[in-house]
């Protein structure tokens, strides 16, 4: 079998940190190589030197037997390595022809050649199976599953035998999933090499060949069948047993702590009632799109509902988040970074920003607003857990932790979570499942959106499933399946799920 | 943004490089620019650069610009800007002068009325930006027309004599009284001095050790975070334009009390040397990075070079040219790339 990329003994060192120590990865041809590992093992830094966008201190990068040059995103790419990043960096404004001929745009000089473009970019599509998706409509109103094959479709746009995905599918949901799997196989039979970086170990199982671990800058397993059992690649990531990724699942109480009323806002959410008990945790699933994350801002009074109204026991909210929070509301938003933290300052002061109350008479007391964040930090086992330390340089897992512990600090009643452990690594999100049992044992009420069914399945008391802006079923925890869950998310019937409907 | 490593992967050996401390080197590598400048000047010209006159005259012609750059960098902080503060200055003292009238002689009328209009005038900023929704550059770009026309309307464009003031005159002016806001000094120092100094410590107070200024950073740093964190973003906004056109009042006062009279024509472009000493302190233009020591010692950097090009005979558009020049250096200095 050909070898599309080997990677011997690589070391890339930061100032101050040793990001890789010698790693080494072999990659073949149309096959999809999972890379798995804990935050801030290196996979982020290994796909970038092989990209080009970093130069690694030392060892060798073999791309088709011969050398890479090091540090070259542009002689990377055009030797065949295309990337596609986590977040998605396309521009909404772009046509989804422009998007995908961005920076290579076929030309007549001086002119745009865009009837090539758009013929091109058709064939792109269709190569991929998706030539349903329309190549003049601006890329920023599709799906976000339909933005991403349109990313692959610019990654496909030059001669590509090496394609790296990095956690592509964080953002997309189940039925999502399955299009964007349909798509990597495609590639894969026309003999292009995957190397595809996930956290969910039932995807690698599903589309993976073979599985490479890497742990603190290390390869600590490699080549090994996608097969290979759990227990044994979450060994191989931390080192250790985890003794168990799921807690106990809570059981709720009779008190009713949040009750939301035929809350409707068009066209998003179209009037939900619901109940969450203290004691309780309960899920929300659904499809992305679904109204899920509009309904908690709804909840929260990020926006204002046109009918119905929302209830922190008994008394109702005014619909500002300023009021929710002093009526025992937190949100830990869907995306951290943007909507959750002040990335440049420290842990402490992003703990104790909504509780300053707390400290201030006139003046700040920062020196006990500093042990209260580090008392609540090291509650939730974070790492480090130093109240200095910026928040843009802990991982995901941690930074989660601190927008908990932000509430912990506050002493809220009711959490919304919405995705809590996206983009986290299995060890943490074990802990983050414990912390948020651990919550509903001590009395508040949970409410979180994930998209990660199985994670729905194994935490939650009840879970309710959103269809189109309502709430379609509400299933008990202990006999929820993912199979269950996912045909009330898609159809009222047992339609199959279409691929192509959700794009 | 950063490098890969300090976004993704920080691993155990970033300790110390992560730490929030990025600030105070910054500010520590400004005191040594004007310790430095100091020592170049006193070089150059040693017999009128280090004189206890030629100090005093530095810090007062600084303290008005000074006032108005410790309410710029509350502006900045939240990613905004005010290109307003120099119009209304003049529009301040203009319309305390007419207040006052020919035949008045009450200061605090005049300090009244100066602040009062100032404070008007970043109430309507305030109220355009923040439940209006413009943008902030268009709003106080709008006002620094709007209150420069208003300064050369109210008194046909004439500037208004305040040498009349009770206080007495620019010889020996009473304690309190208008001129001697300008002229008058304690232990030797200008009264001004003192009132920039008093401003700048509450500023850095309020600003590093309140509730309010952790919340001014916070709409400037992430302004979405800051809202689901509970911070009052709208009313923080509109806060800080009322604050800046409150110091604009101060400022107003200082100037008219040195120069003895309120001019339509004053203040011209102080805003720039605000935003500009601002800047170079190293208050990120776009937000969530704030220093009130750095404003100060921007402040004192800009006063020791033009004093020190003054005194070599350097013409005004030179000078101009320069601080353009430094401006510019300071915030290509600032790109995120060179932040840690």
């Amino acid at each position: 079998m050909t070898k599309v990329l080997e990677v011997r003994n690589l070391v890339k060192e930061f100032p101050g940190v040793k990001a890789l120590q010698g790693v080494d990865l072999d990659v073949h041809a149309a096959e999809v190589h999972c890379l798995l590992g804990p935050n801030g093992a290196g996979k982020s830094t290994l796909i970038k030197c092989v990209s080009g966008a970093v130069e690694p201190t030392s060892g060798e990068i073999l791309f088709l037997g011969e050398p890479l040059p090091h540090g070259d995103p542009a002689g990377s790419l055009k030797r065949g390595v295309a990337t596609i990043y986590q977040e998605l960096d396309l521009v909404p404004d772009l046509s989804v022809a422009e998007s995908i001929f961005l920076a290579h745009e076929p030309r007549r000089w001086p002119l745009l050649d865009l009837d090539k473009m758009y013929r091109e970019s058709s064939a792109l599509l269709a190569r991929l199976g998706h030539d349903s998706i329309p190549v003049r409509a601006k890329v920023g109103r599709l799906r976000p599953a339909a933005q991403q094959i349109v990313s692959i479709a610019r990654a496909l746009s030059g001669n590509v035998r090496l394609l790296i995905m990095d956690e592509p599918s964080a953002i997309l949901d189940e039925a999502e999933i399955s299009t964007l799997f349909d798509v990597v196989r495609r590639l894969t039979g026309e003999g292009v090499g995957v190397v595809y970086i996930s956290h969910r170990l039932d995807e690698i199982r599903r589309i993976g060949d073979r599985v490479t671990v890497l742990a603190d800058g290390r390869t600590t397993a490699s080549g090994l069948p996608a097969t290979t059992p759990t227990d044994q690649l979450v060994e191989f990531m931390v080192g250790r047993k985890v003794d168990q990724l799921y807690p106990d699942r809570p059981v709720g109480t009779d008190r009713v702590l949040l009750e939301v009323r035929d809350v409707k806002r068009l066209p998003a959410v179209r009037g939900v009632s619901l109940q969450v008990h203290a004691g309780e945790v309960v899920g929300l699933g659904g499809l992305v799109g679904s109204g899920r994350t509009e309904l908690l801002h709804l909840i929260y009074g990020l926006d204002h509902p046109e009918e119905g109204e929302v209830m922190v026991e008994g008394k109702p909210l005014r619909s500002t988040p300023r009021h929710a929070i002093s009526q025992g509301l937190g949100l830990a938003p869907e995306d951290r970074k943007s909507q959750a933290l002040l990335l440049d300052w420290s842990t402490t002061k992003n703990v104790t920003i909504t509780d300053l109350n707390r400290f201030s008479r006139v003046l700040l007391d920062v020196r006990k607003e500093r042990e209260r964040a580090r008392e609540q930090l090291r509650a939730l086992n974070t790492v480090p857990d130093d109240p200095d330390r910026v928040v843009r340089l802990l991982s995901g897992g941690n930074q989660q932790k601190v927008v908990l512990a932000r509430w912990l600090l506050h002493e809220c009643r009711v959490l919304l979570l919405d995705e809590p452990t996206r983009g986290v690594d299995i060890a943490t999100k074990a802990e983050i499942y414990r912390i948020i049992a651990d919550l509903a044992k001590s009395g508040f009420g949970v409410l979180v959106v994930s998209s990660e069914l199985e994670e729905l399945v194994h935490i939650c008391t009840r879970i309710l499933v959103m269809r189109e802006g309502e709430i379609v079923a509400e299933v008990d925890g202990s006999d929820a399946t993912e199979r269950e869950l996912l045909r009330h998310a898609v159809a009222p019937t047992d339609a199959p799920v279409l691929a192509e409907e959700v794009v | 943004m950063t490098t890969p490593a300090q976004t993704s992967e920080p691993g155990r050996g970033a300790a110390f490089a992560g730490r929030v401390k990025a600030l105070e080197l910054q500010e520590y590598a400004l005191a040594i620019v004007v310790v430095l400048l100091f020592v170049v000047g006193a070089i150059l010209k040693p017999d009128t650069f280090p004189t206890v006159d030629n100090v005093r005259n530095m810090l007062t012609q600084a303290s008005v610009v000074g006032v108005l750059a410790i309410g710029m960098t509350f502006v900045i902080a939240t990613a905004g800007i005010d290109l307003s503060v120099g119009s209304i200055v003049a529009a301040a003292g203009v319309f305390g002068g007419i207040l006052v009238g020919d035949n008045g002689t009450s200061t605090l009328l005049f300090i009244a009325g100066a602040v009062g209009f100032a404070l008007l005038l970043g109430t309507v900023n305030a109220t355009a930006i923040a439940y209006g929704r413009v943008v902030p550059f268009i709003a106080t770009l709008a006002m620094f027309s709007i209150a420069r026309g208003l300064a050369l309307l109210l008194n046909d464009q004439l500037p208004v004599s305040l040498l009349d003031l009770n206080g007495g005159s620019f010889g020996n002016p009473r304690v309190f009284s208008l001129l001697w806001f300008g002229n008058g000094r304690v232990f030797g120092i200008p009264a001004s001095v003192y009132v920039f100094i008093a401003i700048a410590i509450a500023g850095w107070i309020v600003l590093n050790r309140t509730r309010y200024g952790r919340y001014v950073v916070a709409v400037g740093g992430n302004r979405e975070a800051a809202r689901i964190a509970g911070v009052p973003v709208r009313r923080i906004i509109f806060s800080v334009y009322v604050l800046s056109g409150l110091l604009a009042g101060v400022a107003t006062v200082l100037l008219c009390a040195r120069l003895g009279s309120a001019s339509p024509v004053s203040g011209n472009l102080y805003e720039l040397d605000a935003i500009g000493a601002v800047v170079i302190g190293g208050t990120s233009l776009a937000g969530g990075r704030a220093t009130i020591v750095g404003t100060f010692l921007g402040v004192l950097t800009f006063a020791l070079i033009f004093s020190l090009m003054t005194q070599l005979n350097l013409s005004t558009e030179v000078q101009q040219v320069t601080k353009g020049l430094i401006v510019l250096g300071a915030v290509l200095l600032q790109r995120p790339e060179a932040r840690y």
